[in-house]
């Protein structure tokens, strides 16, 4: 089996490259996408200590809290999932009013 | 292994501490299905039933008020006078923007139901949120609260076919800008929790709490204080964001000045209560322990909540001092505000050295929230009462001489800027007041001083604006066109709050003390 | 030292895939190519959640990220299609490239090794004792489990429907006619 250390530095990696693209980019469904990666992060992040905790492990009568990290996960579906429908749905409306979607080019608000 | 519940074992979860939560969803449920069948001229139904909806939450929040902490769902929601105590600002909250909203959407011709169910929903979120002792309830609290915000600040968007309208571009600008905010902070903030989850096992914040202190001890694994320390830091710039404090604020101008006027007040009040909710929680109940050398130091995270709410004092009140659109000088007015009740989370952070602090700060961070929920719907009631149909009006001009014109507003004003300051009498002052002498006794000293100065500054810009309705008495002053009955009951309710919990101080002070976190 | 058997191999496979559709996500001009490196993406972290043990969420990932999620996007990048090859690839390049790199240095360096890496506690799932889907079911719905965030979960999906609806539909007639 691989060590956790493994898992987590893949989803640390994950988290920063959508950071990196949240704040660099302008375009809404390109930020909305470097959201969507950082949350995928998280996840990897829960299931890989869910899997490996050694509070976990032995017990075989399932108590809840053993189950938090797979639960937190499948939590984390249903709140992208919103996250994208709502958001998308704001993105293409402001695109179909001002044939833009980049956040920094509407601007009738001072900064 | 699973048997399919009856009223028994329903009555054995003891899930009716959580009715006050669950009644508001449900009549949101209900009002859902309800506003479809309404027919067109029978519209106005949708908002009374919305009042009627909080008025029942309310008083079902009143009877269960208890101060004896009592748990459900596996420990996941806690009754106690905290959450009685915030559910019952909530609720005022929304009250209160309901009644801003109705004749506003008719003005402003965004009429829909949808509108009123998507701000109940919101409240809803809040509520389950500051009874939440769960990471994972935490979350999805604070989601449920902020994507009905997002739509709400972008609903002026679709209806109205004059596309250079300027306001309705604003308010859509304003929901994308607190859509992509929003959405990236919560992202930190679950990666906060992911990694608190990590070094506990648990999502569970009493067992959190348990798990600190073992992890702290265990030489082998020291370093998972590291793990501990970076989470609360994580959760920290994610919660930062929802009660923007700086530098975590930028979204906060631009989304208050956008938003249509109710929302603002509403998502300056309710978002803060659901992040402070969440911030005390988890500072005092999971993490308090959090110490590199328990009995000597304070909590590990106490520095860090110190400086940021100095910069968010400092920052908030300076740049207030040049606004010159009212909704924009509010909005940094709410930075600085959510600056004085950091420090009282601040001051929970000496809760190994001073005996019974957290308990009384977080009663100090209560009675602010409550304050500052009365006094800043009041402002925002004012302004809406000015604001013209186009969105204009909102400008500090626009209250020149607004005593001649409309002499209540005008006196309804002064006493919001007054409390706002923190003048003796008003509610603002015992928020301040509880809140510096909590921060005092917690030995923050030179951050009291900060929090002390930056009120004095923060009288010159709310004078000012006394200033204008008084004194330029030449000016017409404005016509109010917003100043429908709703709205005066909404600017009275605000008055009254903001004078009973600045006069009637024992009345406050017998639920607040009922607070007990530890 | 860490010996490659099937599931180093396979972690390496799907890691890489991870970032490397994430890092396509990322660079990527095109917006329509961008969704395809995101499903490629999504796809490494539904391999990582089997490698985990956790192959319902792996279901899930697939059917709800790459096939719901990824999909929307696709439409929004069709909607707003004049848009899809961007004229600006970045702005602030690198002070975000120096911001990410310092967030993973910090993370990595200061957090996840020191405390994991050279801890053999956690090179190793303790037993291979693993909750079943079963078990996450009824943990869901139990009311000692997580029946509260289940349910308000629900609440949240209902208002953000409503909310997608009301604000990317046009003015109806009624309107119009106004």
């Amino acid at each position: 089996m691989v060590p956790l250390s493994w898992y987590l530095i893949v989803s640390a990696a994950l988290f920063s490259i959508g950071v990196f693209g949240v704040l660099s980019r302008r375009n809404g469904v390109a930020v909305l996408m470097g959201i969507e990666l950082m949350l995928n992060a998280v996840n990897i992040n829960l299931v890989a200590f869910w899997r490996y905790n050694t509070t976990i492990a032995s017990v075989t009568e399932p108590v809840p809290s053993e189950l938090s990290g797979m639960v937190f996960a499948a939590f984390m579906f249903v709140v992208a999932a919103a996250e994208v429908a709502v958001g998308l749905a704001i993105i293409i409306t402001v695109y179909r009013n001002w044939r833009s979607v980049i956040p920094e080019e509407t601007d009738t608000l001072r900064g | 292994m699973f048997e399919s519940p009856t009223l028994q074992t329903l009555t054995d979860y003891n899930i009716w501490i959580a009715l006050p939560a669950i009644a508001l969803a449900f009549g949101t449920m209900f009002l859902l299905v309800i506003d479809v069948f309404l027919p067109a001229n029978r519209k106005h139904w949708t908002p009374i039933l919305a009042l009627v909806g909080i008025g029942i939450s309310f008083l079902i929040n009143l009877f269960t008020y208890n101060p004896e902490q009592t748990s459900t769902f596996g420990g996941m929601f806690v009754a106690d006078a905290f959450t009685g105590f915030l559910n019952i600002v909530v609720l005022i909250t929304a009250f209160i923007s309901v009644l801003l909203s109705t004749d506003y959407l008719r003005r402003t011709e965004t009429n829909h139901g949808e509108y009123y169910i998507l701000l109940l929903l919101s409240a809803t979120g809040a509520m389950f949120m500051v009874g939440a002792n769960d990471l994972i309830v935490i979350f999805i609290g604070l989601e449920l609260l902020s994507i009905p915000l997002y739509i709400l600040s972008a609903f002026r968007v679709t209806y109205t076919d004059d596309r250079d309208a300027t306001f309705v571009l604003k308010s859509e600008e304003s929901g994308m800008k607190y859509f992509i905010l929003g959405a990236f902070s919560s992202a930190f903030l679950v990666y906060g929790s992911a990694l608190l989850f990590g070094a506990t096992g648990t999502t569970n914040l009493r067992e959190i709490f348990a798990a600190v202190g073992p992890i702290l001890e265990s030489s082998a694994e020291n370093s998972g204080a590291l793990l501990l320390l970076i989470g609360a830091a994580l959760s920290l710039v994610g919660l930062g964001f929802k009660i923007a404090a700086v530098p975590f604020h930028m979204w906060t101008p631009d989304v208050y000045e956008g938003a249509p006027t109710p929302i603002t007040a509403y998502m300056s009040v309710a978002a803060k209560v659901g992040g402070f909710a969440a911030l005390f929680r988890l500072m005092i109940v999971g993490l308090s322990g959090l110490t590199l050398d328990a009995g000597v130091d304070p909590a590990a995270w106490q520095g860090t909540i110190q400086v940021i709410a100095a910069v968010t004092l400092i920052l908030g009140n300076f740049v207030a001092l040049s606004q010159t659109n009212i909704k924009r000088m509010l909005a940094y007015s709410s930075i600085a505000h959510a600056g004085y009740i950091l420090m009282a989370v601040a001051a929970v952070g000496s809760a190994g050295l001073v005996p019974d602090i957290a308990n009384t700060a977080a009663q100090a961070g209560l009675v602010y929230l409550l304050a500052y929920a009365f006094t800043n719907l009041g402002a925002f009631a004012v302004v809406l009462a000015l604001e013209n149909n186009d969105g204009t009006g909102t400008e500090l001009s626009d209250f020149n001489g607004l005593y001649n014109s409309r002499p209540m507003l005008a006196l309804a004003m002064a006493l919001f800027m007054f409390s706002l300051t923190g003048i003796p009498l008003t509610a603002g002052f015992m928020g301040k007041w509880l809140v510096f002498s909590a921060a005092v006794q917690a030995g923050l000293i030179p951050l009291t001083i900060i929090g002390v100065l930056t009120s004095v500054i923060s009288a010159f810009y709310y004078v000012r604006v006394i200033v204008n309705m008084f004194l330029l008495t030449e000016d017409e002053g404005s016509p109010a066109v917003g100043e429908t009955a709703p709205v005066r009951y909404a600017v009275y309710a605000s008055m009254a709050g903001v004078l009973i919990v600045g006069i009637a101080v024992p009345l406050v002070t017998n639920l607040v003390n009922m607070v007990s976190l530890v | 030292m860490i010996q490659f058997d099937f599931s180093t191999i396979a972690f390496f496979v799907f890691a890489v895939l991870t970032l490397g559709g994430a890092l396509g996500v990322v660079t990527n001009r095109n917006l329509f190519r961008g969704t395809i490196w995101l499903m490629v993406s999504l796809f490494g972290v539904a391999g990582l959640y089997v490698l985990l043990s956790a192959p319902f969420l792996a279901a899930v990932q697939v059917l709800v990220y790459i096939g719901a999620i990824a999909i929307l996007f696709t439409f929004a990048v069709m909607l707003t299609r004049s848009l899809t090859r961007l004229n600006v690839r970045y702005t602030r390049l690198w002070p975000s490239a120096l911001g990410a790199v310092l967030l993973f240095a910090m993370l990595v360096i200061g957090v996840i090794w020191p405390v994991f890496g050279g801890n053999e506690l956690y090179n190793q799932p303790i037993s291979d004792v693993v909750r079943t889907t079963t078990d996450l079911g009824v943990a869901l719905v139990s009311g000692e489990g997580y029946v509260l965030p289940f349910e308000v979960a629900s609440i949240l999906l209902t208002g953000a429907m409503i909310g997608a609806i009301v604000i990317a539909r046009d003015a109806d007639e009624e309107e119009m006619e106004q």
